[in-house]
């Protein structure tokens, strides 16, 4: 069963067949197949029960959040107000990219509107003042991947989802390692524009008047920050309630910067429900692949595949580990989660693993296939708001991006602590 | 009816639907707000997680077919780009026909779940008891119009390939590159 699940799902995605698609045609293979119980009949309870959810309908209101900051130019200003504060370090406006992105991270759920956003106020920036086009643009694509990780995260509210999972939880364990991420991407940056000064470009310094007054621009993301964390955590809302929250605050600060206008609100809307959608159906359909994989005693056989492995804890992680690393290369971000989750998460946690520190080192991994060519998405996001060059160079200036999330990747499995301390003191 | 003019009219149908859906998001995050203000004066709605749960389930499968026209269902098109024309536009007809088989086959799976709820006058097990035959009925009628859609664009879709326009069949049921499948 194993072997047909690998290889249906291969040659099905090959043939460009949609993601969701492919993983109801699989269910329904291994209903006819493997199973003795007529599963296709549960088939449209499971369509309803897993969309009618009061958990999933965070992930549009995170979207449309992301979208209406996005279109009300609001990415705008924090760019060049972050610019005024970082630029001065080796690398200049590279760490604005970074911290912009870290800080939009920290609003929207998803890392290509993060790097979207980011790139698309950025790289006017990067040709104009004569920046190396590789480490400019790979900051962006590996800064904005940050966007999964630091709460609230669209992925992680779907691992909370198929794996029944506490999502507060896993937000706050994505915490710190995504804050350490997006230092160690500064420091790297820093270090490798310090010894080699032609990859950066000028550093800049302002005036402490004219930063003083930037911060105002910072205040609104960081307010809305707040209050999204502040009223999950003080127990008023849950994550799908502060997303809600999150909306009406993104609102306000569209309006207070006078950035809403009819066009604007359609184009949020419209897209919202655009990339709404096309999650749903993946979610969907893993849904109904989970429910026969688990009918068909999935579980018995993979305990067995392990068994006769005889891999310790440690040695099942490496290869998990380096199947994401290889399959990150090919398959689309969202889906490899959704693919592997029904998989993988039982035999992770069979072993004695948190579920929770596996959410976060899953995460990493996944952010490492954003930026994995040839199926990167943020790679392809980023080369989209550029005018010129090829696509090579961006995928040069992941590489340290790249290196540092492997190495947060081995941290994780050294010290669980990094994503599992701050849910068990809170 | 030409092919053209048919993808053109569901464009603009489901862009209607699109905006319909979103306002519907927009109505229940802004309820949802309200019970969190409610709550904290001590008073409360009650069911905002229900109600938000079917809001989803229909913006869920009424969005489908918007995604659809959009191009916005993500496939993996490592294969596809390095197609000819010919054999791309062949590749995109048969993961068209096969998705249109898929959707059929989960809106017409999807109808016992409402006859089953109007059968038994079904309620929801919860203070609100909403029957539940109210909000499957919009629920399942999403899943058929994403199967109609279907059917539709793949009609005119094979038109436009048999008559040689293999760019207008791309530009209906194509794939854009990954970049913008997310935009």
């Amino acid at each position: 069963m194993i072997s047909y699940i690998a290889i249906g799902l291969l040659s099905l995605l090959t043939l460009s067949i949609p993601v969701g698609i492919v993983l109801f045609i699989l269910g329904i293979g291994i209903d006819q197949f493997f199973t003795p119980f007529p599963l296709l009949r549960g088939l449209g309870n499971l369509v309803w029960s897993s969309s009618n959810s009061a958990t999933l309908i965070a992930i549009p209101f995170f979207v449309l959040l992301g979208e209406i900051l996005v279109r009300s130019g609001v990415a705008a200003r924090t760019y060049a107000a972050l610019d005024k504060w970082i630029s001065w370090l080796p690398g200049g406006l590279i760490h604005a990219n970074i911290a912009t992105a870290t800080m939009f991270s920290a609003t929207s759920g998803s890392s290509v509107a993060t790097s979207a956003t980011v790139a698309t106020v950025a790289m006017p920036q990067a040709e104009r003042l004569g920046y190396d086009p590789k480490l400019f643009s790979g900051a962006i694509a590996a800064g904005g991947t940050l966007g999964i990780m630091i709460p609230p995260s669209i992925n992680l509210i779907v691992y909370g989802f198929l794996t029944q999972t506490s999502i507060p939880q896993l937000f706050l364990a994505g915490l710190i390692p995504g804050i350490a991420l997006a230092l160690a991407f500064i420091v790297v940056t820093a270090i490798i524009c310090g010894l080699r000064p032609a990859l950066g470009g000028e550093t800049r310094s302002f005036p402490l008047a004219e930063m003083v007054r930037a911060l105002v621009d910072l205040v609104p993301i960081i307010l809305l920050f707040a209050v999204i964390i502040g009223t999950i955590y003080n127990g008023w809302a849950t994550p799908t309630e502060a997303a809600a929250v999150g909306v009406a605050g993104a609102f306000a600060i569209a309006l207070a910067v006078r950035g809403v206008t009819l066009r604007m609100l359609r184009e949020s809307l419209t897209g919202t429900v655009k990339i709404t959608s096309m999650i749903m159906l993946v979610v969907i359909g893993a849904s109904f692949l989970n429910f026969t994989l688990s009918s068909a005693g999935l579980g018995n056989q993979l305990r067995e595949f392990l068994g006769g492995l005889g891999l310790d804890p440690l040695g099942t992680i490496l290869v998990v580990v380096l199947i994401y690393i290889v399959l990150g290369f090919f398959i689309e971000t969202l889906s490899l989660m959704v693919v592997t989750i029904p998989i993988i998460v039982p035999l992770v946690v069979a072993q004695g693993f948190d579920p929770i520190w596996f959410g976060i080192l899953m995460i990493v991994l996944i952010e490492m296939a954003l930026i994995t060519p040839p199926v990167g998405l943020n790679l392809y996001v980023v080369q989209g708001a550029r005018r010129q060059g090829s696509m090579t160079e961006v995928m040069l200036g992941v590489i340290p991006y790249a290196l540092v999330m492997l190495a947060m990747a081995g941290l994780l499995i050294a010290f669980p602590g990094l994503a599992l301390w701050l849910p068990s003191v809170l | 009816m030409t092919a053209e003019r048919i993808i053109d009219v569901l464009r603009r149908l489901n862009l209607g639907v699109a905006i319909l859906v979103g306002v519907g998001l927009l109505a229940c995050a802004a309820f949802v707000l309200t019970d969190i203000v409610l709550r904290q004066v001590g008073n409360s709605f009650g069911g905002t997680d229900e109600i938000s749960g079917y809001v989803m389930a229909i913006a869920t499968s009424w969005g489908m077919a918007f995604t659809l026209l959009e191009l916005g269902h993500v496939r993996i098109d490592l294969l596809r780009t390095r197609l000819p024309g010919k054999g791309r536009a062949i590749t995109d007809l048969a993961s068209m026909l096969i998705l249109t088989a898929v959707v059929t086959l989960i809106a017409w799976q999807c109808w016992p779940v409402l006859a089953n709820s109007l059968k038994n006058g079904s309620t929801a097990n919860t203070p609100l008891e909403t029957p539940l035959a109210w909000v499957q009925t919009p629920w399942l009628l999403g899943w058929v119009w994403f199967s109609l859609v279907s059917w539709a664009t793949l009609l005119a879709a094979a038109m436009l390939v048999l008559a040689g326009k293999l760019d207008r069949a791309e530009a209906a049921i194509g794939a854009f590159s990954e970049a913008e499948t997310l935009k």
